[in-house]
């Protein structure tokens, strides 16, 4: 290990001290990695401070790179918390809200459709199309409709199980890991084709090419956030983002 | 440009807040009628005058503000950036 090379877990020597040697402002303008390695000075200056406040305080030593709870943490979820609470009582005095008559025990709605978080299962009961009819059984389809819908949600709900086994998230933002970002945007974007599938009868478009779109548009989503992510990681901003992986506290 | 985001997003949300509460005061005729972008209605107190007037005021302070913040002053920025 030599001693210019940098360690982000404390052992080496590339700690910047807070003295003389810290670099003035046009200093660290004149270098060429200027933003990256502000960065890592700024973070280095961060971790030495939090070093040294551990060594003079009474704490047990522990592993964790955190702010304390009290009173960092506490005074900003307070400032939070006042803020909703506020806001709340402000919009339930402002404008209260409607209380209708009762619902009609006797009479049923025309349109019976699930509440709108629902829409997405609701549409995957709409598969019909896509059972397949299979030769070996005569042109018959192995399940009735509604059974492939109810086995559709299945499978839906355990694809989506199990991704966080797939990838464990340690991507801070999408750039760095395109692939996933955009397995998550054709989720997304899927999502929403198959809630508006499901209000087929609602929406001014033929239900064929619905039906279709609800298939193509999450490809597409993917596909473009796949390329655009690709080509935002030639973007200088990918070296800063390299740099805030490796800052990061050895497990 | 982080600034001018924030600068837009709170005119938007600020002045959009309190646009809603004088809709809703206002111009909602009902829940199950025309909500927020009901008709003015006619025969209003100088209070509800003064209302109508802040809620237009407000709507073209979230448009322009919005417009300037996010692309006017933006655009110039840019334009200076290239030019230099």
């Amino acid at each position: 290990m030599s001693d210019e090379e940098p360690q982000t877990d404390g052992s080496g020597t590339g700690i910047v001290p807070p003295d003389d040697e810290t670099p003035t402002w046009s200093e660290r303008k004149e270098r060429t990695q200027g933003l990256s390695r502000l960065t890592y000075e700024y973070f280095e200056r961060a971790r030495r401070e939090d070093q040294d406040l551990r060594q003079e305080s009474s704490y047990v030593e522990r592993d964790v790179l955190a702010f304390p709870v009290w009173p960092h943490e506490m005074i900003r979820n307070l400032s939070l918390t006042a803020f909703f609470v506020g806001m709340t009582i402000f919009l339930a005095a402002t404008l209260p809200p409607h209380l209708g008559p009762p619902a009609n025990p006797n009479s049923t709605p025309a349109v019976i459709l699930p509440d709108w978080y629902l829409y997405w299962s609701f549409g995957l009961l709409k598969l019909g199309p896509l059972n397949p009819e299979l030769a070996i059984l005569g042109g018959d389809t192995l399940m009735a409709d509604r059974t492939y819908g109810v086995v559709a949600n299945i499978v839906v709900v355990g694809i989506i199980a199990i991704v966080p086994f797939l990838n464990k998230g340690s991507a801070r933002r999408p750039v760095e890991q395109p692939f996933w970002a955009a397995v998550g945007m054709a989720g997304f974007t899927f999502a929403w084709t198959i809630s508006a599938l499901s209000i087929k009868n609602l929406l001014p478009i033929d239900p064929h090419l619905l039906f279709d779109l609800t298939f193509l548009l999450p490809i597409i989503g993917g596909t473009l956030t796949y390329a655009i992510l690709k080509s935002m990681q030639e973007g200088y901003m990918y070296d800063l983002n390299r740099r805030y992986y490796r800052l990061r506290p050895p497990k | 440009m982080a600034d001018e985001f924030i600068k837009g997003l709170a005119i938007a949300a600020g002045g959009g807040l309190i646009w809603m509460v004088l809709s809703g005061w206002y111009t909602t005729p009902g829940f199950e009628d025309a909500q927020l972008w009901g008709a003015i209605p006619e025969g209003l107190d100088a209070y509800g005058q003064a209302a109508i007037m802040l809620r237009e005021v407000l709507a073209w302070f979230i448009i322009l503000g919005v417009l300037a913040f996010w692309v006017v002053i933006p655009a110039l920025e840019q334009l200076r950036e290239a030019s230099s």
